[in-house]
């Protein structure tokens, strides 16, 4: 990170352990990490080396058995459980492997969906906005289909469209790639580089070798610490 | 109107599965329905049919006098406290349905058919008022008398010989039990019928209504007093009073028993109703788990995800309402209306009032959103880690000693193993899911038990009675004028002649209160031993005891063994001891006492009969007519008045006709039950395949055939359903004592014996398999079909 830049992601000293039948498991074992604004940062590393762990506590999904995690100039664990889910919704947008669309709305309804839980957007403003992201993303011709009828592509764009509903400047995403074939996968990080240009900052867990020539920076995790 | 995307989704949600959607609506509809049937039947009777009872202007007492004429009843009319007074005598006698077959009649002289003003009936059918030679029968009466408007009967009483009337009309008279449930003809004639002047056969009596407060007996009792001291400063004597429960309907324990039953009943079917909407609502949950979590990871709060999910409940209720409700009040409403024929009731309007559509409102909407609020709240509590990894169970299987045992569990095939072990991984789905089943075989088991009791209740009174015929004749005669005749009648085994006689009951100031018969037992009588509730029955060396039955105990509950009962008999007191009380459903006081005591108290020589209890060499129904004729024909010959002669089987199916009502009720309760509880079984088989379409796409995928993964799913629902029976039984225990016990006591004064019917139990057994073969149906055949890419790809 550039000295005198503002971190707009901190960890600190951040641990996670997990109580199993079979004894506990420590995930994360005190990691250090700051993430500037814009930046656009790939976290690789083995299956089971804790990076999924380490997005969930970036994201509130999760929280730290000991250390710090901030966030746009919070701090998490600082939030009570009823004011998380609000802050989420408005400063991190997350998007999933499985794209996790609900099922029974329209790619449109899926994207004004944030929208009207977070209330920060007029409800007469949400459907322009929805169709205005969707078409960022190419898939505005698709706003009044199901998800069902798209391709794993298009509804990969269409998660990347509700993640950014409400306008957050950070963006999340859990191996987003994962389940899209190569030329997919190397157009979703495309529009997440473009996002990341545009000044948001975005954190993606993969598994993709290529994806490192996409990014600013790639933090290596493994078995917990950062390499 | 825009709707926001959240509410898109409930409502998407709730069209997208339009199968688990009915059958969620059909559950909660089930408990509407249910509640609704069973509040608007017992508001419409519990309204309609005292209505119906006070519109006839029943009289507050009875005075029974030697003769009464219109100077006599304008007296009565003129003592204070009396509103109304009116004479309406009573003639006894029978009427021929057969050759030398006959059935009580009870015919009521009406002094002018224009001014009818106490106990009024209204006309039906044909002429009104009837000529002196013809008779108006009570609706209910016509089949029992097997005759039609317009037909000549023939009817005897004992002074006055056979007569013919001619039927000329039909009336309605809600103060009478209906004819074939008492199985009595009932008539009304006029002041100068042809019927009147036999002295013996008719009770002459003046009906009164009090002022003030008709529901006071002691009031009644005190301007009936008033009353007959006045008649008897006219020179009257013997004046008899009868005060009946006051604003008691003939049949009103009958139907507090009954609307007892349907209100219990009705509670148990919402109960049921609950726990299945519970069901359905944690399996839309469990669904809807990993949603849960995408929700909250785009900024959905605790408080927004339970506002989804309660206002799905809600919509659902909403459903539920609109189906349920015009469904419970047409089922209601027949319902009532079948009631009130068997009470001889009139049903002037089956409106249904306010309160009953708001509860059914309140419950179809408050019910679901009560038993969700558990699930709910859970649900949108989870954290999004606990949402995406379904980690709701908290716990693996094989963390417990339990999982420990199944897992020890060998010699099955593996499927079933598999089986067995998936239905008890997730312990707490399945005790909801066995929970409802059995709560719904309990009730249904708990409907047949209370059934069987009555049955038993029925066999064991008469079991007590060990003769088949009983004649009662007109007045009491020496049995030697009959008794080697009856005896030398083939058919005829033996017989016993018994004194029964009217007597009151003395209060405590001495004045007669309430009316009793007091039957005289032949010493060592084989023909009636009673069920006993307390004390013994009468020895062959007691001189002066009494036993009371539990219908004299219900009017004098400090009536005790041990101590005494004064009567007054003839005019003169007699004071005895209770050695014993009788168990009788019939709720008539009757006090029973030794022969020859009972003679000497009313002052009759030893040998004097008022009834005959007769044995007959074949005990069924024809060996009973057969003999009955047999005995009509010879107190003919011999001259001896008869008031009736009785098959038992005839008084057995009397009873048997009264708890009719009740018996419908019971059905009608389990009716609703097994709509409930197969609703239950099919939604939770199904619901059940749905949370493990994964697993089922694992078993596809290393090899297990269609049918091999729908067997699993119909045993499972086996298991579930022979669980389901164990805890039904188990909970049928409680939940019939409880009901044998208060219907008991409100109908015959004192709980019905408890009994378990096996029957009941291999009844519901066999249902719960037909049941569970008919419910896996549909889930086995969903699993079976079920493509293994379709199965892992579901999420």
């Amino acid at each position: 990170m550039l000295e005198g830049e503002a971190a707009v992601i901190g960890l600190l000293g951040v641990t996670k352990t997990y109580d199993t039948p079979a004894g506990a498991f420590s995930a994360l074992r005190g990691i250090d990490l700051e993430i500037r604004s814009g930046e656009f940062v790939a976290i690789v590393g083995k299956s089971g080396s804790g990076k999924s762990t380490l997005l969930n506590m970036v994201g509130g999904i999760d929280s730290p058995t000991s250390g710090a995690v901030t966030v746009g100039g919070t701090a998490i664990q600082s939030l009570p459980p009823s004011r998380l889910a609000g802050w989420r919704g408005r400063t991190v947008g997350i998007v999933f492997q499985f794209f996790q669309l609900l099922p029974t709305l329209t790619v449109a309804e899926n994207v004004m969906l944030p929208m009207d839980f977070c209330g920060a957007i007029p409800s007469r403003r949400r459907l322009k906005r929805a169709l205005d992201l969707l078409g960022r993303v190419d898939v505005a011709d698709q706003a009044d289909k199901l998800p069902s009828s798209l391709s794993g592509g298009q509804q990969q764009r269409v998660a990347i469209a509700r993640a950014m509903a409400n306008d957050p400047p950070v963006i999340l995403a859990d191996e987003p790639t994962g389940n899209l074939d190569t030329p997919t996968g190397a157009a979703i990080f495309r529009l997440f580089g473009e996002l990341a240009a545009g000044g948001r900052t975005v954190v993606v867990v993969t598994h993709e070798r290529e994806a490192a020539s996409a990014v600013d920076r790639t933090v290596t995790i493994v078995d917990g610490c950062v390499a | 109107m825009t709707i926001a995307p959240r509410w898109r989704k409930v409502l998407r949600d709730i069209g997208e599965a339009p199968f688990r959607t009915s059958l969620a609506v059909l559950a909660m509809a089930a408990g509407v329905f249910g509640l609704g049937a069973i509040l608007t039947a017992s508001a419409i009777l519990s309204r309609e049919v005292p209505k119906s009872y006070a519109g006839t202007h029943p009289a507050s007492a009875t005075l029974l006098v030697d003769g009464v004429d219109d100077a006599l009843v304008t007296l009565a009319r003129k003592v204070p406290g009396v509103g109304d007074a009116e004479a309406r005598s009573v003639i006894r006698g029978r009427l021929r349905v057969g050759e030398d077959e006959w059935v009580p009649l009870i015919l009521f002289v009406v002094r002018d058919f224009d001014d009818v003003r106490l106990d009024r009936f209204t006309r039906e059918a044909g002429a009104w008022p009837p000529a002196d030679d013809e008779v108006l029968l009570e609706r209910t009466s016509l089949g029992v008398a097997r005759a039609g408007i317009g037909e000549i009967v023939t009817v005897s009483t004992a002074d006055a010989g056979e007569r013919r009337l001619r039927v000329a009309g039909s009336v309605h008279a809600p103060g009478l039990a209906p004819a074939w449930m008492d199985h009595v003809v009932s008539g009304f004639v006029t002041w100068r019928s042809v019927m009147r002047g036999a002295a013996e056969a008719e009770s002459a009596a003046i009906r009164v209504v009090v002022t003030g407060d008709r529901l006071d007996e002691a009031h009644i009792r005190g301007v009936a007093g008033r009353v007959r001291n006045a008649l008897e400063a006219q020179g009257r004597s013997g004046i008899r009073i009868d005060v009946p429960p006051p604003g008691r309907h003939p049949h009103a324990d009958q139907m507090d028993a009954f609307l007892f039953l349907l209100g219990a009943f009705g509670l148990l079917a919402c109960a049921l109703s609950a726990l299945l909407v519970a069901n359905m609502i944690h399996a839309l949950l469990i669904e809807q788990v990993r949603q849960v979590g995408v929700m909250k990871a785009i900024g959905a709060t605790t408080g927004q995800i339970a506002a989804l999910y309660l206002g799905q409940v809600a919509l659902l209720g909403g459903l539920a309402l609109a189906a349920g409700i015009p469904l419970g009040t047409a089922a209601g409403r027949g319902y009532a209306s079948f009631s009130a024929t068997i009470l001889n009731a009139t049903i002037t309007s089956d409106a249904v009032p306010l309160r009953v559509i708001a509860a059914q409102i309140a419950i179809g909407l408050a019910l679901p959103l009560a038993v969700a609020l558990g699930p709910v709240f859970l649900a949108s509590r989870l954290s999004i880690r606990q949402a995406f990894t379904q980690d709701l169970a908290g716990r693996s299987f094989g963390s417990s000693a339990f999982d420990r045992g199944l897992a020890r569990i060998r010699g099955l095939p593996r499927p079933l193993i598999l089986s067995i072990r998936s239905a008890f991984h997730r312990r707490g789905r399945l005790a909801l899911t066995v929970g409802t089943l059995a709560a719904g075989g309990a009730v249904f088991v708990s409907a047949l038990n209370i059934s069987g009791a009555w049955s038993r209740a029925v066999a064991e009174e008469f079991d007590a009675r060990r003769y088949d015929v009983d004649v009662r004749l007109s007045k009491p005669a020496p049995s030697e004028l009959f008794a080697k005749e009856v005896a030398a009648l083939p058919e005829v085994e033996r017989f016993e002649s018994w004194p029964d006689i009217s007597a009151a009951i003395a209060g405590a100031d001495g004045e007669a209160g309430f009316r009793l018969s007091l039957v005289g037992v032949e010493r060592d009588s084989r023909t009636f031993e009673p069920v006993l509730l307390a004390g013994r029955w009468l020895g062959g060396d007691d001189a002066a005891t009494v036993v009371v039955n539990q219908g004299l105990m219900a009017r004098a509950p400090a009536l005790r063994v041990g101590g005494d009962i004064v009567l007054i008999v003839k005019g003169r007191k007699v004071a005895w001891p209770i050695v014993g009380v009788a168990k009788e459903l019939d709720p008539a006081p009757i006090a029973y006492a030794p022969s020859r005591a009972v003679l000497e108290a009313a002052g009759l020589p030893i040998g004097t009969a008022r009834s005959l209890r007769v044995v007959t060499r074949r005990h069924d129904s024809g060996g009973q007519l057969s003999v009955s004729r047999d005995l009509e024909r010879l107190f003919r010959r011999a001259g001896v008045g008869v008031l009736a002669i009785q098959p038992l089987l005839d008084r057995r199916k009397a009873i048997d006709d009264h708890l009719v009502i009740i018996r419908s009720a019971l059905v009608f309760a389990s009716a609703l039950v097994l709509l409930v509880g197969a609703l239950g079984m099919t939604s939770a088989l199904t619901l059940n395949v749905l949370e493990r379409t994964r697993e089922i796409g694992v078993l596809g995928a290393i090899g297990a055939a269609p049918r091999t993964i729908a067997r699993n799913v119909v045993f499972e629902g086996m298991l579930m359903g022979a669980l389901s029976w164990c805890a039904a039984l188990a909970l049928a225990v409680p939940v019939t004592w409880i009901l044998g016990t208060v219907a008991g006591r409100i109908f015959i004064r004192s709980p019905l014996a408890f009994y378990m019917s096996p029957g009941a139990a291999a009844v519901w057994l066999a249902l719960v398999i037909v049941l569970s073969g008919f419910s896996s149906f549909y889930p086995a055949w969903r699993a079976g079909r079920l493509a293994v890419r379709e199965a892992l790809a579901y999420e």
